[in-house]
């Protein structure tokens, strides 16, 4: 069945066969497939741009390729095409997809102060060099310019945990490359970039990677073949391809093949490849990896640390030079707390953002100016740092809440985590008549299990199993005397 | 006479569509959907990406916050022209191979002719981000609302979540990942990466109703009739929102349109003044306080409505307390126990027995040998139940099973175990056993003497 993914559909192959007697085409319906679809591409090429080479192996990368080609409105002028025949264009890369384009344009002109700050600090918005990681920036360009100066070919892994300023770093050393080579100060090189969980299975990284390289999508197969050819042959002008493995744990199936491929293409003298991979863990190649994989890999590595809070700072207030939308002291409690969870660059960020949209609808400042301060700071944090479950329990009704109460009362008294539906009834037969309540019918009973047991306030099971479903509190049973002992106050 | 007769049936008609048929309207929950429309706001006219979980309890109104802002924004042109809304719902599109397809139909990207896509999955995939990473700030904001966000975690490897929280933390084409879910630890699912991608937005929805009063009023404003001025605004409202008739907004098609419903003056104050009456009685206090002891959301208030409008008749032009009493006793009552008044004697009797085993050996397993075994010394002495065969008993047996009032203790050993041998256990408290005799229609004495004393 993989097979029959990246070759073309039957329906499409009768569609040509019916446009050729449409258009009255004296070539035989059954000639071979081959000469056929070479008769297609010739057809394109008298209706469309002609840019087509019949090389199998193209020795130079095509990525030029991509500016060149026709929009799709210029297509949509000339004829409709087909569903099929768009689909034959999108597999050889000659319809550039697009989006839909907006009635009027986002008007830039007048934006307040708070809007400026919040666009800064929008995650997207990636400025062009990334403070506090400058000893990673020039750890990774020596090692991508050595090996682009010395022609030959290498691996690195990068790890770290997520919003440590990873890709973005290695994007940064890449674009300052690219620039050197348009000076002429270093010899030309290719990008490629996959990254693992953009893909639907580890194979189709062939696919990305070729279709980078030349525009065209073929089956995974066909892709693998063809870059074996390419980098396992010598060639002469060959220039050095860097490679950006982003998730390399994604790729990594039982059989390992794929990264062992794109590892072992590097040792290959003919291949001149660079290889960066990047992923979470520090020790993914001796725990995931086998040894002949990690072997390859080899020992150059190089991690992120999670930001400190000064480094946090440093960042957003890099981000924010020259406004004057938020106070000092409130980007540093920022900081400070997200530091204290995770150090992730994002999340500083987002809670920022978060702040100025607080501080958007808040009332303006004595003065007149809407700034950030301290206090819309403080309930951006809450909103997204706190947890609800408190909350939660508030809102629950009478019953409910004495459910809670009977599961947590029924752990008190066997010591054991997991209860029973049975023993957590006849708990709350004793709380119902201790505090005057009727006593709901298990029926009921179990309808309120549920019920708590969708919300995750309890883990329950299944309630085929009736009496003997096994109920896990999921929220601490402080929470639930805390948050009903406040309640009744 | 006639006349009263259609106002009645007019009546229930407007309150019964009402209840069913409003997507839109939502009664409180002020802040949380000021933040969410900003949120929208912001992603159409300024181009932002965002992300944003909803999250709260079933029957809280989650849909119809969405619904509601939704339609708000599409009044304005500049929202409706700049805007892609793309529905996607956990139950429905179960693994993203099906997600992805839909997207490519909703976004109409240039793969997709008349709802049918075409390529593989990994070529949908990647051309979907091509597109997206093709678009930017000129291009439309694409509002992506995922319902039963939880099932979308499960998908394998989430690749669909991670890439669309990547595309709106990227300069790419606008994007707004709106999640809804009930779960509350629903971020605790995301992977770290996709964890790390979500910008933490949570907006949660506990029920607006949480005291009692609100809860009365709440109903009180279920039954009543609204003036003709309330409805005129109701209307106009409606039709405002037909002028954009979206494939998007499947509901719009079939929403409730008050425009067909005018009322007598008169007859609305009359009826109005009639729940307000009925609302005050300590009866209907009661049978209320039970609902809302029981359950707070608005989903339960309003199943618990439709029934009480539907009982409306010419003859019984008006809701009355006796009515509102008997569907509360409904909802208290315990359907175990209505199934076990329909048993047979016999079965009620191997119930029994059931029950003596039960207590005596403290919730043990049984098998049919061991009830067959309690059931004959009791069948002995019995007057009734003499000529009973065992292959009678065991059919009544096998009938308890299939009503599952006794389960199987575990479902592999099913065939290895002869059916008499086979050890199950009993689904029942005691005390919905006692009511059963004790609300059996003419049971036997003997029968109600032997469960009350096992000594036989």
């Amino acid at each position: 069945t993989r097979l029959a993914e990246g070759t073309p559909r039957r329906s499409i192959q009768l569609s040509n066969i019916v446009e050729q007697r449409i258009f009255n085409d004296n070539e035989i319906i059954s000639t071979p497939k081959r000469s056929r679809s070479k008769l297609a591409d010739e057809v394109v090429d008298e209706d469309y741009t002609p840019k087509k080479s019949n090389q199998k192996t193209p020795t130079r990368p095509r990525r030029s390729s991509t500016t060149k080609q026709p929009s799709a409105t210029k297509l949509k002028e000339q004829a409709p095409l087909t569903p099929s025949q768009k689909l034959k264009k999108i597999r050889s890369g000659e319809l550039s997809p697009s989006m839909e384009q907006r009635e009027q344009p986002v008007d830039e002109s007048r934006k307040s102060q708070l809007q400026l700050a919040r666009e800064q600090l929008h995650v997207s918005v990636v400025p062009k060099s990334l403070p506090c990681r400058e000893k990673e920036f020039d750890n990774i360009y020596s090692f991508l310019e050595g090996k682009i100066q010395d022609q030959c070919g290498g691996c690195m892994y990068v790890s770290g945990v997520p919003g440590t300023g990873k890709t973005a770093t290695v994007t940064g050393v890449i674009r300052t490359l690219q620039r050197l080579v348009e000076k002429d100060e270093l010899p030309a090189f290719d990008f490629l970039e996959i990254n693992g969980m953009r893909l639907t299975e580890p194979r189709q990284a062939y696919v990305q990677i070729y279709k980078q390289l030349t525009g065209k999508t073929v089956s995974w197969e066909h892709a693998h073949t063809l870059l074996e050819k390419r980098f396992t042959t010598p060639a002469p002008r060959r220039v050095t391809t860097v490679l950006l493995v982003d998730e390399l744990d994604i790729l990594c199936n039982r059989r390992q093949d794929v990264v062992y491929n794109l590892l072992d293409w590097p040792t290959k003298s003919a291949a001149r490849l660079v290889v960066v991979t990047i992923a979470n863990t520090m020790d993914l190649p001796e725990r995931l990896l086998m040894g002949k994989v990690t072997s390859r890999l080899g020992l150059t590595r190089l991690t992120f640390q999670p930001y400190t809070h000064k480094q946090l700072q440093e960042i957003v207030t890099a981000r924010l030079a020259g406004s004057e939308a938020f106070k000092g002291e409130a980007v540093q409690l920022v900081a400070r707390k997200v530091a204290a969870v995770s150090g992730d660059a994002r999340r500083a960020l987002d809670i920022c953002r978060r702040a100025t949209e607080v501080a958007d609808t808040a009332d303006a400042q004595p003065g007149g100016i809407k700034c950030v301060t301290m206090l819309h700071v403080q309930q951006a944090l809450a909103e997204m740092i706190a947890s609800a479950k408190v909350q939660a329990i508030k809102n629950c009704s009478r019953l409910e809440q004495i459910f809670l109460q009977a599961v947590a009362a029924e752990v008190t008294r066997t010591g054991v985590e997991e209860t029973t539906f049975m023993g957590v009834y006849t708990q709350i037969e004793t709380i119902a008549a201790f505090m005057g309540v009727a006593l709901p019918a298990p029926g009921r009973a179990l309808h309120l299990c549920s019920k708590l047991g969708a919300e995750r306030l309890i883990i329950s099971e299944h309630s085929r199993h009736d009496l003997y479903q096994k109920i896990l509190l999921n929220v601490s049973a402080d929470d639930i005397h805390y948050a009903l002992r406040v309640e009744s106050n | 006479m006639h006349d009263s007769v259609q106002e009645i049936a007019k009546t229930r008609r407007f309150l019964k569509e009402r209840l069913q048929r409003d997507y839109t309207t939502v009664r409180g929950y002020e802040s949380e959907r000021n933040n969410v429309r900003q949120l929208l706001q912001r992603t159409a006219e300024m181009g932002e990406s965002n992300s944003l979980l909803l999250i709260g309890p079933r029957g809280a109104g989650k849909t119809t916050l969405i619904n509601a802002v939704l339609t708000d924004l599409l009044e304005n042109k500049s929202f409706v022209d700049n805007t892609l809304i793309v529905h996607l719902d956990g139950n429905l599109h179960t693994d993203d191979r099906i997600a992805l397809k839909s997207i490519t139909v909703q976004m109409r990207l240039e793969n997709a002719a008349d709802g049918k896509v075409f390529g593989s999955f990994a070529e949908n995939l990647a051309f979907l981000l091509q597109c997206l990473k093709a678009g930017d700030k000129k291009s439309k904001s694409v509002v992506f609302v995922l319902e039963e966000f939880d099932l979308f975690c499960t998908h394998h490897n989430q690749t669909l979540l991670y890439n669309l929280f990547d595309v709106s933390q990227s300069a790419q084409a606008p994007i707004c990942v709106l999640g809804v879910t009930c779960r509350l630890d629903v971020i605790e699912l995301l992977e770290k990466r996709v964890k790390s991608r979500f910008s933490h937005r949570q907006v949660f929805l506990f029920p607006s109703a949480n005291k009692f009063e609100d809860y009365v009023s709440l109903f009180q404003h279920l039954v009543s009739l609204p003036s003709n001025k309330e409805l005129q605004a109701a209307v106009d409202r409606i039709d405002s929102l037909q002028m954009f008739k979206s494939d998007a907004f499947t509901f719009q098609r079939n929403h409730f349109d008050g425009v067909e419903y005018a009322f007598d003056k008169k007859h609305v104050e009359n009826w109005n003044k009639q729940i307000e009456k009925l609302i005050k009685t300590p009866a209907a206090q009661k049978t209320l306080q039970m609902l809302y002891d029981f359950d707070v959301s608005e989903a339960f208030l309003k199943t618990f409505t439709f029934r009480l409008v539907a009982q409306l008749k010419a003859d019984a032009p008006h809701i009355t307390v006796e009515q509102l009493t008997a569907l509360g006793a409904q909802y208290e009552c315990d359907d175990k126990v209505e199934l076990l008044c329909g048993l047979s004697v016999l079965e009620l009797c191997l119930l029994i027995a059931i029950k003596h085993h039960s207590s005596i050996y403290d919730r043990d397993p049984f098998n049919f040998e061991i009830i067959f075994g309690r059931f004959s010394k009791f069948a002995k002495v019995s007057t009734t139940m003499q000529g009973v065969e065992r292959a009678i008993v065991l059919k009544a047996f096998e009938h308890l099973r299939i009503v599952e009032l006794i389960m199987p203790l575990s479902s592999s050993g099913m065939g290895k175990v002869q059916k008499e041998f086979e050890m199950h256990k009993m689904a029942l408290t005691y005390g919905q056993i006692q009511q059963a005799v004790q609300r059996y229609q003419a049971l036997p004495t003997e029968v109600a003497q032997w469960a009350q004393s096992s000594i036989i």
